[in-house]
């Protein structure tokens, strides 16, 4: 269990489901798995927007192009760890 | 002239929307970011044929044409089920075949048509309707080889509130864009911007050079300062249209033509439907058949613009002159959306990629 990736990924999970406010789903039951334009309906404005909290609150920069590759909770987590890391 | 703006880089996007008449502009534009267009060419005819025609240039023209309304119907359900909320009806002359316009309103409820306005959409049609402008009347006789465009188009469009005059700047109109504005403001109507963005092979004289541009540049500010209620335009309109560089260069085009990803975005689910109801994935954009490094059409740039969102969060300012862009393309093209008043009454430098 990676406690660090796993708390960012709630993290991000929080802001979506602020951002977007989605109901009947919390942190803690997002599926961080779940395809978030095919199957929560995020689009290209959804998450730009996310990008701009997610920039606040890790001061991590994402990349324009990089949008379309970040499908998943957990695939984002892992893209801000590994800017983080990155940056060290 | 653009002003560049500091980047302190310190701004987080949290401080720049606690501003209130940028969070208050923010909430506004923000509700319509549920929009996802495709465009379709509705016929292959038209009652009048312009120089430069986007339409009869390239392939498209060539499409056979799909007039049965079954067809029609079956295609806008299908786009309403794979998410399209806004169909853009344009090429050749949409007004020619108002039954299936009908059919795409009915079926999904915004969206906008393109026109050359001498034959007037009925009033059930509750979409937008872009009424194409190419100068004066002189100048429309000259390249559109029509008499009296202006005149009828307004007298076709008196008082529709679904009417927008488009003028479409090119390298030989700019000082006449004065005469025709005052028209259209003493006529109640509204009017926004374009420019002429070269079809592929184009080189004629309608294509813009360093010099039109700048001289386009400065009309627009002028008829935007002059105009205010009338001319739906932002300062930073004028910065992205009329710069020196392209929109791709400068925003990095997401249309399917430009954009290899299909993840999502407008590279996910956008379409650009010939008359024959097919769609090639290789010419999807909103104005096919353009010289992408000269494309600085209106379409496109709402579109562009409003996808980079991101990189223009670095300031108020400059997050502001975005947001007075996404007004402006959401007050052209959604019927029923008011424009407000600018935030930002001054040009601003469009950011890079990595700012």
């Amino acid at each position: 269990m990676n406690t660090t990736l796993d708390q960012t990924i709630l993290r991000i999970a929080e802001i979506i489901i602020n951002e977007l406010k989605l109901e009947d789903v919390t942190p803690e039951t997002f599926d961080a798995d779940l395809d978030l334009v095919d199957e929560v309906g995020i689009d290209s404005m959804d998450l730009a927007t996310i990008a701009l909290v997610i920039r606040d609150e890790f001061g991590v920069r994402i990349d324009e192009d990089d949008y379309p590759k970040l499908t998943t909770l957990r695939i984002i987590g892992g893209y801000i760890a590994g800017k983080l890391q990155g940056d060290e | 002239m653009s002003r560049q703006v500091p980047q302190a880089a310190s701004w987080k996007f949290a401080d720049i929307i606690a501003i209130p008449t940028v969070r208050d502009r923010w909430e506004k534009v923000r509700r319509y970011f549920f929009l996802r267009e495709s465009t379709y060419d509705m016929t292959h005819r038209c009652n009048i044929r312009c120089d430069g025609c986007y339409y009869f240039n390239g392939e498209k023209q060539f499409a056979l044409e799909n007039g049965d309304p079954a067809a029609w119907r079956e295609l806008m359900v299908a786009e309403k089920e794979r998410g399209i909320t806004f169909a853009v009806l344009a090429g050749a002359e949409p007004s020619l075949v108002p039954e299936l316009c009908r059919i795409c309103a009915d079926t999904i409820p915004l969206g906008a048509i393109a026109t050359n306005g001498l034959k007037p959409l009925p009033p059930e049609i509750d979409y937008r309707i872009h009424i194409s402008v190419w100068g004066n009347d002189a100048s429309s006789k000259a390249v559109r080889k029509a008499d009296d465009m202006l005149k009828r188009q307004m007298a076709n469009y008196h008082n529709d509130p679904r009417a927008v005059f488009v003028y479409t700047f090119t390298s030989q109109n700019i000082d006449e864009a004065q005469e025709v504005t005052e028209e259209l403001a003493k006529g109640g109507q509204k009017i926004t911007f374009n420019m002429f963005s070269a079809p592929e092979g184009y080189n004629g004289p309608l294509r813009h050079t360093p010099e039109s541009l700048a001289k386009t540049g400065a009309m627009m500010t002028q008829l935007l300062t002059q105009y205010p209620e009338a001319v739906l335009f932002s300062h930073y309109n004028v910065v992205a249209h009329t710069h020196r560089l392209g929109l791709h260069a400068l925003y990095s085009c997401s249309y399917p033509r430009m954009n290899p990803s299909a993840n999502v975005g407008l590279g996910k689910s956008f379409r650009q439907y010939r008359t024959d109801l097919q769609w090639d994935r290789a010419a999807a954009c909103c104005v096919p058949d353009t010289d992408c490094a000269d494309c600085r059409h209106y379409a496109a740039g709402s579109a562009v613009v409003t996808a980079r969102m991101y990189r223009h969060a670095s300031n108020p300012e400059t997050f502001s002159a975005w947001l007075d862009y996404v007004d402006t393309y959401l007050a052209v093209w959604v019927q029923g959306y008011e424009k407000s008043p600018n935030l930002c009454d001054h040009a601003v430098t469009p950011p890079s990629d990595g700012q």
